[in-house]
């Protein structure tokens, strides 16, 4: 699925938190966005995904405007995000929240592909536990899972390597390198090495600014990216 | 536990020593169908309405409203008047109140109830103002009033309304039961642990959220036909919020996320409330107590109690 988020302008109060940032991503395409801390990747993850309503600009997906819809009316038409901080549900066994994933906000059918799923993210285990009983890499499988089982084609992933253990970090990796063509992938992810290891290409924010936007090669060399978050070599 | 629960129930009007523990039981019974429309939303929903009490009363006065008409159609024409009066005063109250979460959500359903009863207390012509309305007929089906005491002779004494009540509480925990275990009750779960991951997800969540809501309106307006059934009067006393806070204590000391923690607690409400009162002018403070000290001590309500014996075993 196509995205394009144009002249996206967000402001906190006196901050402008979004300054008219434009993104364009192919249908397909791995796509990281990176920055120093309060660059403004999260806030634009929350206007592609329809929590943050924008001051000005427009997304699109697929060609089609949904600047106006609601949140779950764009992950009906298969856009599906994780978030930075864990946002499952705690109180429910694992079985239970992929459960409501894989239903999509349908109220029919497709329980059946709950197995396959606990097993795709190493969860079969602890399928019966609470949520909120995981350890912090399993929280992280299963928050990244959540988002898989709604098979979106636009996944929006918000740090997902996140306090992973070396051992984790990889295994993360590879369920996503090894995410179909048919999922286009947007990641915000302070893991140099990850962004590296997935993007194609680069698009660098900083206070809510674009400053940069290219491929890995064209990013690394640039001097002002070098200068606010690469560090000078 | 919900099938020992049952069997008490049914063999009370053969050992209970005399008919006010019967009536004492049809109350309880009563507070209990009301107790679980309110868990649903608190429980399940995470939804903390504190005003409650206005489907419950629209119950109680669509029957003292409409019982001229409605008596010759049979006690299965007032619970469903009841229900469909819930549901109407849910629908403009929940579009505006869900909208709202936790404290806000609690003082909007309140200041609503509040409103409702203000109607109810003012609008003399059309509600009998602080009189309420009187004289509403217990319903009773015909072949219960004749043929009941021949099945079941404890009737004689009992009478036949404690059949009607406990039918009513029944079916309203049966079908409780059936939505909360439905892909409908799961969503509203997932939308009390994490509403915007929902979102996210595609639920469509303030429909949701509202249709919670009606749902348990519904149920609270069958209690509330039910009690006017029984006792033949509607006033404004249900609509009021004592009535709200009163079965939000009856849930919360039960345990909430238990439709069966609502029924304890509300067997607990109407046993201190009814019979306490009878020997102390102070219940409300022994009420008070409990539930300060299970809000601090227990929770999980008087149902983890049962969950810890499980555990230990």
């Amino acid at each position: 699925m196509r995205l394009e988020a144009q002249e996206i302008s967000v402001r906190f109060g006196a901050l402008a938190a979004l300054a008219s940032v434009s993104l364009d991503v192919q249908s397909g395409e791995r796509r990281a966005l990176i920055g120093p801390n309060g660059a403004g990747k999260t806030t634009l993850f929350n206007v592609i995904a329809g929590e943050l309503r924008p001051a000005a600009g427009s997304v699109l997906l697929d060609g089609r405007d949904v600047t106006s819809l609601p949140t779950w009316r764009r992950a009906r038409l298969s856009l599906g995000r994780t978030f930075q901080r864990s946002a499952l549900f705690p109180r429910l066994s694992v079985g239970e929240n992929l459960e409501l994933a894989v239903r999509r906000g349908a109220l029919v059918g497709r329980r059946r592909a709950v197995p396959e799923r606990l097993e795709a993210a190493g969860l079969s285990a602890v399928a019966e536990r609470p949520a909120s009983s995981l350890g912090h890499g399993e929280q992280r499988a299963l928050e990244i899972e959540l988002a898989l089982a709604c098979e979106p084609r636009l996944l929006l992933l918000d740090e997902p390597m996140a306090g992973l253990s070396g051992a984790e970090r990889q295994a993360a990796l590879e369920r996503l390198r090894n995410l179909p063509r048919s999922v286009t992938l947007v990641i915000v992810e302070h893991d140099i090495d990850a962004v590296f290891a997935i993007a194609e290409r680069i698009t660098v924010l900083d206070h809510g600014v674009k400053i940069a936007d290219g491929t890995p090669a064209e990013v690394r060399a640039d001097p002002r990216v070098q200068e606010v978050y690469l560090g000078r070599p | 536990m919900p099938a020992v629960l049952l069997a008490v129930l049914i063999s009370l009007p053969f050992w209970t020593p005399s008919r006010y523990w019967v009536s004492v039981a049809i109350q309880a019974l009563i507070l209990a169908v009301f107790a679980m429309s309110l868990d649903l939303l608190l429980g399940f929903g995470g939804m903390p309405s504190f005003g409650h009490a206005a489907f419950y009363g629209m119950g109680a006065y669509a029957c003292g409203k409409l019982f001229p008409q409605l008596t010759g159609a049979g006690l299965l024409a007032f619970l469903v008047a009841g229900m469909a009066a819930g549901v109407i005063a849910a629908l403009p109250i929940g579009a505006l109140a869900v909208r709202a979460r936790g404290i806000y959500f609690l003082m909007l359903t309140l200041a609503f109830a509040q409103m409702v009863w203000g109607l109810a207390f003012q609008w003399t012509s059309f509600t009998g103002g602080t009189e309420g309305m009187s004289g509403i007929p217990q319903a009773v089906p015909d072949w219960l009033q004749e043929q009941g005491q021949n099945l079941w002779p404890a009737l004689r004494t009992a009478g036949p309304f404690y059949v009607v009540a406990l039918t009513v509480a029944v079916l309203a925990f049966a079908g409780l039961t059936a939505i909360t275990r439905s892909p409908f009750g799961r969503a509203l779960e997932g939308i009390r642990e994490n509403e915007g991951r929902m979102r996210a997800l595609g639920y469509p969540t303030y429909r949701y959220r509202l249709a919670a809501f009606v749902i348990a309106a519904a149920f609270a307006g069958l209690a509330g036909a039910t009690t006017a059934l029984y006792n033949g009067y509607a006033n404004p006393s249900q609509l009021y919020w004592h009535t709200s806070g009163l079965v939000l204590i009856a849930v919360i000391v039960g345990g909430t996320r238990s439709l069966l923690g609502a029924v304890l607690g509300a067997f607990f409400v109407t046993i201190v409330q009814l019979v306490i009162s009878s020997y102390t002018e102070h219940w409300q403070l022994l009420l008070g107590a409990v539930f300060i000290a299970v809000v601090l001590f227990l929770p999980g309500g008087f149902i983890s109690l049962g969950r810890l014996g499980w555990l230990k075993r």
